[in-house]
């Protein structure tokens, strides 16, 4: 007994726990653990009325340390530390168990080892919860200046929201115009307004905002300090190249997306009057009345879609991912070309899924209405594109909506519906320690509830450098970053878990094992009464505990994980349960 | 074998306001509750004209004359697909064509 009073909470998820592992077993068991004062189980922890009851509690029962045992702490950590500070209870004495993902999950063929497992997890908690101590998060002020990087419409629009709610910003672009892709765009969907004079107003308005830097033919070199006092050097190009560094307090990342470019003969690539939709955009949007093409009127045009996305994983270094954007990019192309000819002009459409999601869906209808006829190709047989002798292009696929008729489509045009690739920049990478996903996005934290942030605090993604999007979720998501910008910077300060490694100095010999272990170039070397030891820079650390096991003499610990603490919640995963 | 897409067909059976062959999303509510059971669904008859298959649309003459002209599908269309007028432009075409009438 250590005098510890802990509440002990189990939650029944519904029947997502509940259906496998016997909760209030789990619970009878556990209630006579030392320490423990109250043990209950719960239909649904999370819930205002559970939430309430374990404050009431804690105030009766003056506890001072909690384990929740439901579901994964990625979902919940945030709520539970909320309840134990309402509660009168330091947050960081309460343990988080997963008996869900982690247990009632993955045995749903067993509820009797689901229960067992499910009470030696919660024995675990409660043996941490026993050795913790009162932590307080780490405070850091923070510098009310953003930096941007890269000048398209999501960056552009982002560096203007920063200035609106009053940071500080440097936008710095690699080309040497701002604008990005969109400034090539003509007719955009859904609204048909033209792409360049869109980004050329932003621009004018970034431009002439005073709380904006713009560097364009600029890269980001390198970057220091911690979170939310960044610096920042950028270099300049021009007759001379200049470096410049900045203090900011957040980076928002907004460097787009690279098109997709087929290998030659991928779809007939290569073929005079095969062209991607980039190229078929540009095509359209520079040409006044009907489209011709080799100064022949095109009357028939075969729309190839997914090119380069949707690809098997069989496809070496294959784009498995939807593109998103470009079924309405092509419907929309499609219906420019109908507006722009008489309704003569005959579209044929091969798709595999047509995802004119959402509002677009109008698009799709309007399309059909107007010479487009959509077939829908199987996914194991591309169309073959080919030449043919008089001079034009021949599509060949099956119609699975005849039940897989096989019609050849005579075209003067075949359009590549290709997609978004990700955009190779290794250096940033490295420079930022930016997350990438298995798609070579930017990979944010969590796809729903953090959309915006990476695992680096303060730097945060958006536009289509993170996935496929189009204009207006780029915007969205780039505004999402402002947001979140916002958040830590306008306040001055932020708070930061305080779960970081700390240095026992009497025991450090500073070897440098730990320096070379941590990813985060979170470790020092100070001096202290003239013997140099490691020293934890709290708020670069990330509590990954890698200098931990690498140190020789022991001197690294981390707070909220000692080794005390790993050791107490081994022995409760192993000890025997007499049942 | 290998059919051409020729949209001559539908270009011509389009003259009439009430075809709209192109609005069928192919859900299948049509073939599933004909009464005749008739094997060539309509939503595939209407491809047959949008894509230009002439050759197979006169091989489908029974199924197009086996239509009662019940409207049961007509009724039941999701997209506002006028089958029954269709299936008359179909019957008219084809008395020309394959009928010589």
């Amino acid at each position: 007994m250590s005098g510890r009073r802990i509440g002990v909470y189990v939650c029944q998820c519904g029947g997502n726990i509940g259906d496998y592992v016997d909760v209030d077993k789990v619970v009878a068991t556990i209630e006579h653990e030392p320490d423990v004062v109250v043990a209950r189980s719960a239909m649904f922890t999370c819930s205002d009325a559970t939430q309430q009851e374990i404050v009431q509690d804690a105030e009766e029962q003056k506890l001072d340390g909690l384990v929740v045992a439901s579901c994964s702490p990625k979902l919940h950590t945030y709520t539970f530390r909320d309840v134990a500070k309402r509660a009168g209870i330091n947050p960081f004495q309460y343990t988080q168990v997963n008996v869900r993902e982690q247990c009632s999950w993955t045995h749903t063929d067993d509820h009797e080892g689901a229960t067992e497992k499910a009470t030696r997890l919660v024995r675990a908690g409660i043996n941490r919860t026993r050795l913790t101590e009162p932590l307080e998060p780490i405070v850091v002020e923070t510098t009310p200046k953003s930096l941007v990087v890269g000048g398209g419409i999501a960056g552009l629009r982002a560096a203007l929201g920063l200035a609106e709610i009053g940071l500080s910003v440097f936008l710095v672009e690699k080309e040497p115009r701002l604008g990005g892709w969109v400034a090539s765009f003509g007719a955009m969907y859904p609204h048909g307004r033209n792409g360049a004079e869109l980004v050329a107003k932003l621009e004018e308005a970034v431009r002439a905002n005073p709380a904006i830097t713009v560097f364009t033919n600029a890269e980001v070199m390198s970057k220091s300090g911690s979170f939310g006092n960044y610096q920042v050097t950028i270099a300049v190009h021009g007759e001379r190249l200049e470096t410049i560094t900045v203090d900011v307090g957040s980076i928002v990342v907004a460097t787009g997306f690279e098109t997709y470019e087929p290998a030659a003969g991928e779809f007939g690539y290569g073929i005079d009057g095969v062209v991607t939709l980039p190229q078929f955009k540009k095509m359209v949007d520079g040409s006044a009345g009907p489209l011709t093409y080799n100064g022949r009127p095109v009357k028939t045009i075969a729309y190839v879609y997914c090119v380069g996305s949707r690809q098997s994983k069989d496809v070496e270094g294959g784009h498995t991912y939807c593109s998103r954007y470009c079924c309405t990019a092509a419907v929309h192309a499609a219906l420019e070309v109908a507006a722009k000819a008489d309704l003569s002009v005959r579209q044929y459409h091969l798709y595999r899924d047509m995802r004119t999601y959402g509002k677009y869906e109008l698009l799709w209808n309007e399309s059909r209405e107007k010479g487009s006829l959509y077939l829908r190709v199987p996914d194991d047989e591309p169309p073959a594109v080919e030449k043919i002798a008089s001079g034009g292009l021949k599509v060949t696929t099956r119609d699975l909506l005849t039940g897989g008729e096989e019609v050849a489509i005579p075209a003067d045009l075949v359009v590549l519906v290709t997609g978004m690739v990700p955009r190779e920049n290794d250096e940033l990478v490295s420079v930022l320690k930016l997350p990438i996903g298995i798609d070579g996005f930017f990979n944010e934290i969590h796809p729903k509830l953090r959309p915006v942030e990476t695992i680096v605090d303060g730097v945060y993604i958006c536009g289509a450098c993170q996935s496929p999007k189009n204009s207006a979720e780029s915007v969205t998501s780039g505004l999402a970053a402002v947001t979140q910008s916002g958040a830590i910077l306008k306040r001055g300060f932020a708070e930061l878990d305080p779960m970081v490694a700390m240095v026992d100095t009497d025991a450090c010999t500073w070897c440098d094992k730990c320096l070379e272990a941590c990813p985060y170039a979170a470790i020092e070397q100070v001096d202290e009464d003239g013997k140099a030891v490691a020293s934890v820079i709290r708020t670069a650390c990330k509590g990954c505990g890698g200098c931990v096991p690498v140190c020789p003499t022991d001197a690294v610990d981390l707070q909220g994980y000692t080794d005390a603490q790993v050791k107490a919640m081994i022995d409760g995963l192993l000890e025997v349960t007499c049942s | 074998m290998t059919a051409l897409a020729n949209p001559r067909l539908a270009v011509e059976l389009d003259r009439s306001d009430e075809f709209n062959a192109d609005a069928c999303m192919n859900c299948g509510v049509c073939s599933a509750i004909c009464p005749m059971g008739v094997d060539v669904q309509p939503r595939r008859l209407f491809r047959y004209v949008l894509l230009g298959m002439e050759d197979r649309i006169a091989a489908e003459t029974e199924t197009v004359y086996s239509c009662l002209l019940c409207k049961m599908c007509e009724e039941n269309c999701p997209s506002g697909v006028h089958i029954a007028e269709n299936v008359r432009t179909l019957r008219h075409h084809i008395n020309r064509t394959v009928f010589g009438l």
